[in-house]
């Protein structure tokens, strides 16, 4: 299996503030990871460090081989693509330009789309099934629906990773599976690379092939839904913040 | 059974050839207007036999040294020597200030911004003030009203002080991480150099306060033949630098985690676009005066009629349609009724408001 990302000794954080022990993890081709944890253990700030939003505070970052600081940033956009919580707003945005728009480091000067452009587009579309929306203003679809609009960009930009920060937190109990669905088919036929984010134990988890597991100053532990179940790790790392606040008012019948 | 991309096809909601060609024939049309229409009036039928023999008398003389060239009307003078420059700054200073009020709303993600959101149209009044003012306290009223003053002098001025507050607002853009914080620096600086503009007219004699008070009402008939090629020059240098910045401005749409991802260098770009934006208000500013709501109006009024958001398409439509709102502006300011010009400042609010309000409740109809 090929490997796509690797981390050596890395440190995230800020300000020299370091928010976990050291991270040695790997990411191979074609693999689903779900990078899972609860709100404030440092997802947010891996994911970012990661996608070369920040830089590392110690330790780094190896993609393809090649650190990730000596990328030109326009080199990156073709290594990997973003489909992030916060969502265009702008009122006239369509769903073909903002689909179109994941093309442009594709393109030239004057960012015509050739021929080829417009098969990919359409195919993303087709992908993750929102042909029917092509021409509808973005802010006038449902979350899912925006959400796979997102998915389709980050398909036309063509990178063979793709991150998603907590793709499905807005989703629907239907729209979740679809999700599934279009991962599945992402990492399976097209052999795209996803790292995903979570905040819960979703339902997303169980589809995923690898999980990271943070917790506020805990190591990152890594290892399939099923082993991490097993070793209790899951269990340790989620129940005592998150379960027992959410599930507080079921105990007290 | 998943259909081919032939099966999808891809729809403008809106017909762009047919309203980009409704707005090019509106434009011309209130071209013609400009100058047939004033304090005096020419009918249409003398417009057309001025031009011709213009036109005919200028390419003949090419051809014969013998001819003999038309004697000018008295309708002449009126249209080529004070209607032409001004109708042909009315259109210069609509495609500048509405391009570059599209630039601010973009880059701050906001509706309401516009050319003088950073402040500086604000630096080009203080400029103003500076120069009309303070020579009028030194020097006397007869200084600050030479003509050198009301020509060259104001609007150097101008351009001076909106240019230094557009070199302040590029230094602290790269020293500043949101664009929050550049705007309320920008308005910020807009208080600081009104209240210094204030203070100044304060302390002046009325006399020269009254020149004052004319340049901030804003007028398209300040701008000579004579320098009328170098206003157009960089005006239309701005037009197209704004323009080649659609692919950038398009991405940032999607939000800057986005772009940044898609290869935009945040920190560069918004300063490019600060520059171009800024580049056009100073020029215009300074020739025309501050003239307000252009910038705001225009782009959502393009927004509206194209169904867009597209720059590569909403950059020539804001600008199309800015010339088409100045020179109608600037035919109301000089309607023949009206013995002197009205302050276009004025005209532009009066008209570009009512527009911005008819978009916005027609919006939600155009979001389904």
């Amino acid at each position: 299996m090929n490997e796509v990302l690797h981390t050596t000794d890395l440190l995230i954080g800020y300000k020299g503030q370091a928010l976990m022990p050291e991270i040695n993890v790997s990411l191979n081709e074609g693999d689903i990871v779900a990078l899972a944890g609860p709100n404030g253990s440092g997802k947010t700030t891996l994911f970012k460090t990661l996608s070369a939003s920040i830089k590392p505070i110690g330790g780094e970052v190896s993609l393809f081989g090649k650190k990730l600081q000596d990328y030109h940033p326009s080199e990156r956009s073709s290594l990997f693509s973003l489909v992030l919580t916060e969502k265009p707003d702008d009122l006239f945005l369509k769903v073909f330009d903002i689909v179109a728009a994941g093309r442009y480091p594709h393109l030239g000067l004057l960012a015509r789309l050739k021929a080829e452009d417009e098969q990919i587009i359409y195919d993303s579309l087709e992908t993750v099934g929102i042909s029917h929306l092509v021409n509808r203003n973005f802010v006038s679809l449902s979350d899912g629906e925006q959400q796979k609009v997102m998915i389709a960009k980050a398909l036309v930009q063509d990178t063979p990773l793709i991150f998603m920060d907590e793709p499905a937190a807005f989703l629907d109990y239907p729209s979740k599976i679809e999700l599934v669905n279009i991962m599945h088919k992402l990492s399976r036929e097209k052999h795209k690379t996803i790292l995903f984010s979570s905040h819960d134990l979703d339902l997303l988890l169980r589809h995923a092939d690898v999980m990271w597991v943070v917790a506020p100053q805990q190591p990152l532990r890594q290892g399939t839904p099923k082993e991490l179940v097993d070793q209790g790790i899951i269990d340790a790392y989620f129940k005592p913040i998150e379960a027992k606040k959410e599930f507080f008012w079921m105990n007290r019948e | 059974m998943t259909p081919t991309s032939l099966d999808i096809e891809r729809r403008h909601t809106a017909p762009i050839l047919l309203i980009s060609l409704g707005i090019i024939a509106v434009g011309l049309l209130l071209f013609v207007m400009n100058l047939c229409f004033g304090s005096v009036s020419i009918p249409f039928a003398e417009f057309i036999k001025d031009c011709y023999y213009s036109i005919r008398d200028s390419v003949m003389t090419v051809f014969d040294r013998e001819w003999v060239c038309n004697e000018p009307s008295t309708y002449h003078t009126i249209i080529f020597e004070y209607r032409l420059p001004g109708a042909i700054t009315a259109l210069l200073a609509g495609i500048g200030l509405s391009v570059s009020g599209l630039l601010m709303q973009t880059l701050f993600r906001n509706p309401l911004a516009d050319p003088s959101l950073l402040g500086i149209s604000s630096g080009a009044s203080l400029g103003v003030a500076l120069v009309v003012l303070l020579a009028g306290s030194f020097g006397g009223i007869a200084v600050s009203t030479l003509a050198l003053w009301s020509t060259y002098g104001v609007a150097l001025a101008a351009f001076v002080g909106a240019f230094l507050v557009l070199l302040l607002i590029l230094a602290l853009s790269s020293q500043l991480k949101s664009m929050v914080s550049l705007v309320l620096v920008g308005i910020m600086i807009a208080y600081i150099a009104g209240s210094v503009t204030d203070i100044l007219k304060f302390f002046s004699q009325k006399e020269v306060l009254h020149s004052f008070v004319i340049w901030g009402m804003g007028s398209f008939s300040n701008v000579s033949k004579a320098q009328l090629p170098f206003f157009a020059i960089t005006v239309m240098v701005g037009t197209v630098g704004a323009f080649l910045l659609f692919k950038t401005l398009n991405l940032l749409l999607l939000g800057e985690r986005y772009a940044e991802n898609l290869g935009v260098n945040i920190r560069r770009s918004s300063m490019l676009i600060i520059l171009v934006s800024g580049f056009l208000t100073a020029i215009i500013t300074a020739f025309c005066g501050p003239i307000a709501f252009l910038g705001l109006a225009v782009p959502h009024i393009a927004r509206f009629l194209f169904k867009s958001s597209d720059h590569k398409l909403l950059i020539p439509a804001t600008a199309f349609l800015g010339m088409d709102l100045a020179l109608f502006c600037n035919l109301i300011a000089r309607l023949p009724s009206f013995e002197s010009k009205l302050p276009v400042n004025s005209v532009t609010a009066l008209i570009g408001a009512p527009i911005v309000l008819w978009v916005i409740f027609h919006r939600q109809k155009v979001l389904k």
